[in-house]
């Protein structure tokens, strides 16, 4: 088992899929085999050494994409094991259906990161875009597990239908920020746009930055949740950043969204 | 026959058995009410023989020891079988834990075969339970009267060792109960390891079987100072007037043998002056069980 890195000559002229292009999958294989590895690109088939220098790296089980991989969709789509590392931006669909493994990208990633992700852990040193840890098209669940950890900001309908796993965001989320949660927790630590929890089912959403007003069809409870509290906030503050010092802070609860029967609870942390 | 410090130590052996355990962390909001939860979890659970399993308080542990920051207490549960310990382990933290104010419960081996803990607990919540995952763990939140009631969805069931034990020979009553108080308080340092009678001693030792054919244990004559002049296997001579014996439950052989170690040292510091005379242990000619603990090999 070896790892690789691949850097980039120049970005292509078109959206490039690299999906099946994995730390386990290319480990098995030759700097040769590699660069022979086909890449859709438009109408036309490239190699993947026309577009990428192939060089070794290291001795684990690690995939580095070394350069502005953004016209690169679905970068560690899949995944199962092993990490992936982008020291750039990377496209959409980052990390799309993964369920093990590590992958940190050092730039931005575009819509639909970490979508259906069921495990393993993203993180993205800059920014994602809309629909991170949410549903493809027509699906019933978005996120249902693993981590997804955003230092920078999120776009809108961040985490919408996600069912199990945890995101966090160290800076400002868009609209719709988890609507029709259905479980898994997300905490914020910036501000977020309209419309935050619309149709939450259940999930728990940790407010750390500003607080948004709360809609009607939110209601306060007044009970002591410091047990739950210690054990989420102490995982929580273990990513340092905004969330440092989370667990010396004591939350208020608000549940809802009552309008659907909802029991996801908001936790206001200031 | 050894003699250490004056106290002769027999050349036998103490006989255990594998069983089946898993390690409990109870918390609280004060150390007082996660050792309500904790005795009476781990109470009428002396031994297999009747109560189902054996069960004892481990250690007590600091805030900083336990998941959620808060006082806390180790319960360690010992059984015949995975499939008893998961019953017993549902009926006593249903009844003595999530009945207590203020507690929660979590699992306290990382790794092992799971067991329910929390998990069927949960419908107690009538439906409006939450579950939660958290740093790998998943947890169930129950509302109750004073909040909500926290468990871990499972705890890990590991082999471990039942039946360790030590025999404390001596000349009266008085000196036999101080005997036992060191040597318990001795062991109790040690970790993975519970005493699981009253005060970690036992006064009605036992041998395997009896001679009426529906009790599968009966008194252990051998070692009874009222018999010894009238059975002819008697193990005692007349200086001995009482007998008292420690069982010792374990997560590992290793450390069954660590805290026979303990006791057989804190009795053997005594003295003979303290009172007790003679260390013995109990065994069934080798039959019994697999963990043969020798005597010679612990002094």
């Amino acid at each position: 088992v070896s790892g690789w890195r691949l850097t980039l000559k120049q970005p292509p002229a078109l959206r490039v899929d690299l999906h099946g292009v994995l730390p386990s999958g290319l480990a098995a294989l030759d700097a040769a085999a590699i660069a022979r590895l086909p890449l859709e690109h438009g109408r036309e088939t490239l190699a993947l050494g026309d577009l990428f220098a192939v060089t070794p790296h290291g001795d684990d089980e690690t995939l580095v994409l070394d350069g502005d991989c953004a016209r690169f969709d679905c970068v560690g789509a899949g995944l199962v094991g092993g990490t992936l590392r982008v020291e750039g931006d990377v496209g959409d669909s980052l990390g799309l259906q993964m369920r093990g493994g590590t992958i940190v990208v050092e730039g931005s990633a575009r819509d639909l990161a970490a979508c259906e992700m069921a495990g393993g852990r993203i993180e993205v040193h800059g920014d994602v875009g809309d629909f991170a840890a949410s549903t493809l098209p027509g699906s019933m669940d978005g996120m249902r597990g693993g981590a997804l950890v955003v230092r920078g900001n999120a776009g809108d309908r961040l985490a919408d239908r996600m069912r199990r796993g945890t995101v966090t965001v160290h800076g400002d989320a868009g609209d719709f920020m988890a609507s029709r949660l259905v479980a898994g927790t997300l905490a914020l630590g910036g501000r977020c746009g309209a419309h935050p929890g619309y149709g939450q089912r259940r999930g728990s959403i940790v407010f750390y930055g500003a607080r948004p007003e709360v809609p009607p069809t939110f209601v306060p409870t007044a009970h002591e949740i410091g047990v739950f509290w210690g054990l989420l906030a102490r995982d929580l503050q273990r990513e340092g950043g905004a969330f440092a010092g989370l667990a010396l802070r004591k939350p208020q609860r608000h549940v809802g969204d009552t309008s659907v029967a909802g029991k996801g609870e908001w936790l206001f942390v200031s | 026959m050894i003699e250490r410090n004056g106290i002769v130590v027999d050349d036998t052996f103490a006989e255990a058995f594998p069983m089946k355990a898993t390690r409990l962390v109870v918390t609280a909001h004060t150390m007082p009410w996660a050792m309500h939860a904790a005795l009476a979890a781990t109470g009428f659970a002396t031994s297999v023989i009747a109560c189902g399993c054996e069960a004892g308080i481990e250690a007590e542990l600091a805030p900083e020891q336990t998941p959620d920051g808060r006082p806390g207490v180790a319960l360690l549960f010992f059984a015949m079988s995975g499939k008893e310990l998961a019953k017993q382990i549902e009926r006593r933290v249903g009844q003595c834990v999530l009945t207590c104010p203020t507690t929660a419960v979590y699992a306290g081996l990382p790794d092992g075969e799971p067991i329910a803990l929390a998990k069927n607990l949960r419908f107690f919540g009538d439906g409006w339970q939450i579950a939660k995952s958290i740093g790998g763990k998943r947890y169930w939140r129950v509302p109750v009267m004073d909040g909500e009631f926290v468990g871990e969805e499972t705890t890990s069931v590991v082999k471990a060792v039942g039946g360790g034990n030590l025999l404390l020979l001596a000349r009266d009553t008085d000196s036999a109960l101080a005997g036992s108080e060191a040597a318990v308080l001795a062991m109790r340092r040690l970790p993975g390891v519970i005493m699981p009678f009253p005060g970690g001693v036992v006064r009605s030792g036992s041998k395997v079987g009896s001679k009426y054919a529906a009790l599968t244990a009966s008194t252990n004559h051998s070692f009874c100072p009222s018999l010894t002049s009238l059975v002819p296997d008697s193990a005692l001579t007349p200086d001995i007037r009482c007998v008292m014996e420690i069982v010792i439950d374990g997560l590992t052989a290793a450390g069954v043998a660590a805290a026979m170690k303990a006791g057989i040292d804190a009795v053997v510091e005594r003295g003979p002056q303290a009172g007790v005379l003679r260390i013995s242990a109990g065994n069934y000619g080798g039959k019994l069980g697999p963990f043969l603990f020798h005597l010679k090999d612990l002094v």
